[in-house]
């Protein structure tokens, strides 16, 4: 009997998953722990290694087709055995969704940014989502409709005459003739490409010679088209907008002086030790958080929770989107474990390869743009926590020292603080207790 | 001059009316006396036991079945009917021995039996050649074993059938309840209780009719003898026409045997003391006919006493003295099916009595006794039935089952009468032809168009024959047959009783056996008083026997809407018919179409309901002179338009047209489609048409409500979606009864104007 290759939930929340590459195909040998396939969910692209060894004698996906998880995706046996030609009904997964109580209320650990898990969603505030007003059904016969399609053109502009307003096949022709379509010259390749595309045509500037249109117009039209937002873009999408909606936030700037400390990098760097600025920041940040019991909290609105473990997000940005890998118990960390953590989890958010819990359940997050050259920036604070540090550029910058004007190598990190659970003093006092740590040379002595 | 005209006086003397008698039992006679008179002969005997034997071995199997129990069909999972006849034998036996081997019998739901014995009867009876054609496969050599390879598959097609097998004898279509085998001139099981008796009757009135010698032996149980197309049909057979004066040259009785089985009850239901009024059903027979219909009362448990009183009614018919009625008096041992323990209603005892007559025991020992067969050839006899039994069963269980493809293969037939045999094309014409007039303009009235399309079918086809209440002398109550008994004389043109059932449902039995009748329901309405004949039986048989009958009938059924006649006399039912798989349903809207489409029908060899409107009898069209035909399923359209495709039928196509004509006054150009049948449907021609303009009405007089305009609009959306430029729309009568009242009445029926008003709608 063949086993069947299920699309696996990965993470409670998951429903579907795309499947952006297979490895396999069709009649090819697998052995077991081969990588069979590769799936995006919301959050990351992951392997789907073979739990069995056989033929892969049937596949019911091809790339970038998006199934509901637990769905059978294909069948492993021995060659020549029966297999359905249709996959079976996605597995109703055995349990139930998570309800929403008290008890889930008051779970210890919340989110990561940018995607939640389901208990962490719980846990926070529950605020629902947009109501984004339907879109008006358009009232459209299906013969005007098909008139339309084979126009290129849209028909959302057009006023509808038949009975109850709607669009009936006359209007498309009044319309046209409004447009004079008759008069449009567009090249066969040009039309080709915006039938596909779906492209209307009377909203495309035609380039070519005598005012044609040639397919250049028609593949920038294409180019402008709206595009829909990848998972994971609108994941980010939507929780961002919910923290920075529902969560007020105040923001408290502080200027780090890190000569000292990034000649003291140097100096380790000379005997071997591999740190990089971020290091130092992160551990600074530990420590700070370990002070601070607020800061490494989160709040519903009603109760406030606080973590006894500071889990460090830190916001790694990719092509398109960042993700939030987790530091777990980042405070029983050495200097050294902490370097080796952030590098592999850094490495492996870019290639997108983080399993979905290495992504939830942080406390704190640290968005490191120091690299891009900016002099400061203000963070999003990831909903589940109480606040999110922004790290700009170190830039060289004349500053008053023992009453000299010297030049030094100054940071500023700007802390976004959820106002409801900490107060202007507290985060004015943490910002202050990072910026003492980076400078206190003596401190990083011990440390490294 | 008409052909007959009553002349009664009235005349009240009294007097008393001797209903005659009714004998029961009368035979007397001995085996031995039977054997040394040479009235039957000791093999014949053997054969008569063997039949019955092999009846009750089959209808065993069927018990063993259910419970797994029967080896050779180990792991068969039968699922069908259980309705065995065991104590029966000596009725089917005898009755089907009582006949001769080309006669016809009809049979029950519980006909296993009447089947077997009259294939049994037959298959004995053929030459050696005609055993050989039916298992051209055979090794066989010799006759003995020749006959044993033709019973046993014989059982071998009955068990198949039986299985729902394509080796069945109707392909796994019918099943036990329809069995039927018309090489042996089996008509059909039927699973309507009395459903075959006015087949039988139809039947018999063929034979009657073409001069044949052929029987038929009706057999139906008690409990049809108190459904009323059963005593329609008994009413028919007995009529005085077919014997008096009226038949002329014919004067010849219904060559029928009603051979009525009472094997005392109906499924429970008791005939004794219970269900019926009379102590003796025989009785039913004073009822029909002056001569009782030679009614007998006959032992069912004794096979010779059946075949005797059998084999005599089968030679009074011949001599034209039917029909016959015997009934039977058997009993049955099971219950009406095996999930009946009879227990409920009937008493062990009574069971133990009937089983000390047991017909096979009792035969067997007088077999015995009077040295026909030895006791050890007996007990050898009963091996070879059951080993016979179980090799055509396991064969029959392992045989393929119907490709699922095919499940609604064989539900029309091709088959026409476009070639006339040559002795039917020899007309006579007993009188003068009616004369049918055009005037200046070549046009007839829709009327005379169907006159005019009968008259030509009679004359090309004497198998076309028409009846119907007030056909004949009077010409039907709308005039539309008036001349053509004085053309064709009574034997193709004649009054029916108003039995509308029987004239349906003999119509069935007489196209079986190649008549082409042409029957007249004089409303529409009545059809339902038929729904039985047409619905069940005309036009299932083709599908049912797996394509081994067709039943070229046609109904003609006149639509009164429109007149002020009220609920019972107004309605537009071709929908009804539209829903009966087997059915073509016409209904033409003008003269020429009348005619071509008539001719169509009566050609045709499926069943055809034909619809005719009597609010357009009157009106006229051209209608050529020379021969045409107008083929089924080809819609008409009978205006060309660009907005709006008006599909319609009947007498909607004239209102259609108004409203189109109106409407092009309004700049709405419309398209106007007469489909003239609705079965078959030429969809092609109504898509093509909406592809065009964007936009569907379907209109007709039928109430709206589960109306096919609601099929036509359904595939319409289903078929050409894109196309559509607002939503298909449908206009009839109201969703109502129609009303007397004729203010009412116009308020019912859609018009002109409220046709134009919906295809307004959609612009």
């Amino acid at each position: 009997m063949a086993d069947a290759v299920i699309l696996p939930k990965l993470g409670q929340t998951v429903e579907e998953s795309t499947i952006v590459k297979w490895h396999k195909s069709e009649g090819d040998d697998v052995a077991k722990g081969d990588i069979l396939f590769e799936i995006e969910t919301d959050k990351a692209v992951l392997e789907v290694e073979s739990f069995f060894e056989g033929k892969l004698l049937k596949v019911f996906a091809v790339d970038g087709d998006t199934l509901p998880v637990l769905s059978v995706v294909g069948y492993i046996g021995k060659d020549g055995e029966d297999v359905p030609d249709q996959p079976p009904a996605a597995v109703v997964p055995a349990t139930p969704a998570p309800e929403v109580s008290e008890k889930k209320a008051a779970a210890p650990k919340v989110a990561v940014a940018p995607v939640a898990s389901p208990v962490a969603k719980a846990a926070a505030p529950v605020v629902s989502a947009p109501v984004v007003a339907a879109p008006v059904r358009l009232k459209i016969s299906p013969r005007a409709k098909k008139l339309a399609v084979s126009k290129c053109i849209s028909p959302a502009g057009v006023t509808g005459t038949g009975p109850e307003g709607r669009i009936v096949v006359k209007d498309i022709v009044a319309y046209l003739d409004s447009y004079n379509y008759d008069d449009i010259k567009i090249s066969p390749s040009a039309k080709k490409l915006a039938v596909n595309e779906e492209i209307d045509i009377l909203t495309v500037k035609a380039t070519g010679l005598g005012g044609r249109m040639v397919i250049e117009d028609v593949r920038r039209a294409v180019d402008e088209k709206p595009k829909t937002m990848t998972k994971m873009r609108k994941v980010i999408s939507q929780r961002l907008t919910e923290s920075f909606r529902d969560v007020p936030h105040f923001y408290v700037t502080v200027s780090v002086d890190m000569t000292d400390v990034l000649a003291f990098r140097q100096e380790v760097k000379s005997q071997g030790g591999e740190y990089s600025v971020t290091d130092f920041i992160l551990e600074a940040v530990i420590m700070t958080l370990e002070e601070f019991k607020p800061v490494n909290s989160m709040t519903d609105g009603t109760t406030v929770t606080w973590s006894s473990s500071v889990d460090l997000g830190l916001a790694v940005g990719l092509d398109d989107g960042l993700v939030v890998p987790v530091i777990s118990d980042s405070g029983n960390l050495s200097m050294q474990e902490l370097h080796d953590t952030v590098k592999d989890l850094a490495t492996r958010a870019r290639s997108g390869k983080l399993m979905p819990d290495e992504m939830q359940g942080s406390t704190f997050t640290v968005s490191n743009m120091g690299m891009f050259g900016v002099d400061n920036f203000n963070a999003i604070i990831n909903p589940g926590e109480s606040a999110i540090l922004a790290v700009a550029s170190t830039i060289k910058t004349p500053v008053v020292k023992d009453d000299k004007v010297v030049v030094r190598d100054i940071m500023k990190l700007t802390l976004s603080v959820d106002h409801r659970i900490v107060d202007g003093t507290v985060g004015a006092m943490f910002v202050n207790a990072v910026k003492e740590k980076l400078e206190d040379i003596a401190l990083w002595e011990t440390l490294v | 001059m008409p052909n007959y005209l009553s002349n009664s006086k009235p005349d009240f003397k009294p007097y008393t009316v001797d209903c005659g008698e009714i004998k029961a039992f009368s035979y007397k006679k001995t085996l031995k006396s039977e054997l040394s008179s040479k009235k039957v002969g000791k093999q014949e005997c053997i054969d008569m036991l063997e039949d019955m034997m092999m009846i009750r071995e089959f209808e065993e199997m069927i018990i063993k079945l259910r419970s797994g129990a029967y080896p050779s069909c180990a792991g068969f999972d039968y699922r069908g009917p259980t309705h065995v006849s065991i104590g029966q034998e000596a009725s089917a036996v005898g009755g089907c021995i009582g006949i001769a081997a080309d006669d016809q019998i009809t049979s029950t739901h519980r006909g296993h039996g009447d089947s077997i014995a009259k294939g049994c009867a037959a298959i004995r009876a053929m030459s050696t050649d005609e055993l050989k054609k039916r298992v051209p496969k055979s090794k066989a050599k010799g006759r003995k074993d020749l006959l044993e390879a033709v019973l046993e598959d014989h059982i071998f097609k009955t068990c198949a059938e039986l299985f729902g097998k394509e080796a069945g004898y109707c392909k796994g279509r019918g099943g036990g309840m329809h069995i039927a085998d018309f090489s042996v001139g089996h008509l059909g099981a039927n699973a309507i209780v009395g459903g075959g008796v006015p087949i039988a009757t139809g039947a018999a009135m063929a034979a009657r009719y073409k001069k044949e010698k052929t029987v038929t032996a009706c057999f139906a149980g008690d409990g049809a003898y108190a459904n009323g197309v059963v005593l329609e049909s008994l009413n028919w057979a007995a009529m005085h026409q077919f014997t008096n004066h009226l038949a002329k040259g014919n004067k010849f009785g219904l060559p029928v045997i009603y051979l009525l089985i009472n094997n005392h009850y109906g499924m429970t239901g008791r005939a004794d003391d219970e269900v019926a009024g009379v102590g003796c059903l025989a009785r039913r027979a004073v009822g029909f006919a002056d001569n009782n219909m030679h009614a007998q009362v006959v032992n069912g448990m004794d096979v010779m006493a059946v075949r005797d009183a059998v084999q005599t009614a089968a030679e009074g018919c011949r001599k034209g003295k039917g029909p016959y009625l015997m009934e039977i008096d058997s009993y049955r041992y099971y219950g009406h099916s095996l999930s009946d323990p009879r227990n409920e209603y009937r008493m062990r005892e009574e069971e133990a009595n009937w089983k000390a007559v047991d017909p096979i025991d009792t035969f067997a020992n007088k077999l015995i006794k009077n040295k026909v067969m030895s006791a050890a050839r007996y007990e050898s006899l009963k091996m070879q039935v059951e080993e016979r039994n179980a090799v055509a069963a396991g064969r029959a269980a392992k045989s393929p089952d119907p490709e699922a493809i095919d499940v609604i293969k064989y539900m029309y037939t091709d088959g026409n009468s476009e070639e006339v045999p040559a002795k039917h094309q020899k007309v006579k014409i007993v009188k003068e032809e009616p004369v049918i007039e055009r005037d200046a303009e070549g046009q007839l009235s829709y009327k005379d168009a169907i006159k005019e399309a009968l008259l030509e079918e009679m004359k090309r086809d004497g198998r076309v024959m028409i009846y119907g209440e007030d056909v004949a002398d009077y010409g039907g109550a709308f005039k539309v047959t008036k001349g053509l008994l004085e053309a064709f004389g009574r034997d193709r043109v004649f009054n029916s009783p108003i039995s509308e059932a029987a004239i349906c449902g003999t119509a069935v039995g007489a196209a079986m056996v190649g008549l082409r009748p042409v029957v007249e329901l004089m409303y529409m309405d009545f059809a339902l008083m038929a729904s039985d004949q047409i619905s069940n039986q005309a036009a299932k048989w083709h599908y049912m026997t797996g394509a081994s009958v067709e039943v070229p009938v046609v109904y003609r059924a006149a639509v009164g809407g429109g007149k002020g006649y009220g609920g019972q006399h107004s309605q537009t039912l071709e929908t009804m018919f539209a829903h009966m798989p087997g059915m073509i349903v016409a209904y033409p809207s003008t003269p020429y179409d009348a005619k071509g489409m008539l001719k169509t029908a009566i050609r045709d060899n499926n069943p055809v309901m034909f619809v005719e409107s009597q609010m357009l009898y009157g009106f006229k069209g051209v209608v050529p002179e020379e021969e045409y035909t107008i083929p089924f399923g080809v819609a008409d359209v009978k205006r060309a338009g660009t907005d709006v495709t008006l599909v319609t039928w009947g007498p909607a196509v004239h209102d259609a047209l108004k409203a189109a004509e109106a409407l092009q006054a309004e700049k709405v150009s419309v398209e106007v489609i007469d489909l003239r049948t609705i079965v078959p449907l030429d969809i092609d021609t109504v898509l093509d048409s909406v592809k065009k303009t964007g936009r569907c009405v379907v209109a007709s007089q039928c109430i709206s409500n589960a109306s096919f305009t609601g099929e036509i609009a359904s595939q319409v959306m289903e078929k050409v979606f894109d196309y559509l430029d607002a939503p298909v729309a449908r206009i009839g009568a109201l969703n109502g009864i129609a009303p007397q009242s004729h203010v009412l009445e116009a308020a019912f029926l859609p018009n002109a104007n409220d046709i134009a008003n919906v295809c307004k709608s959609l612009m």
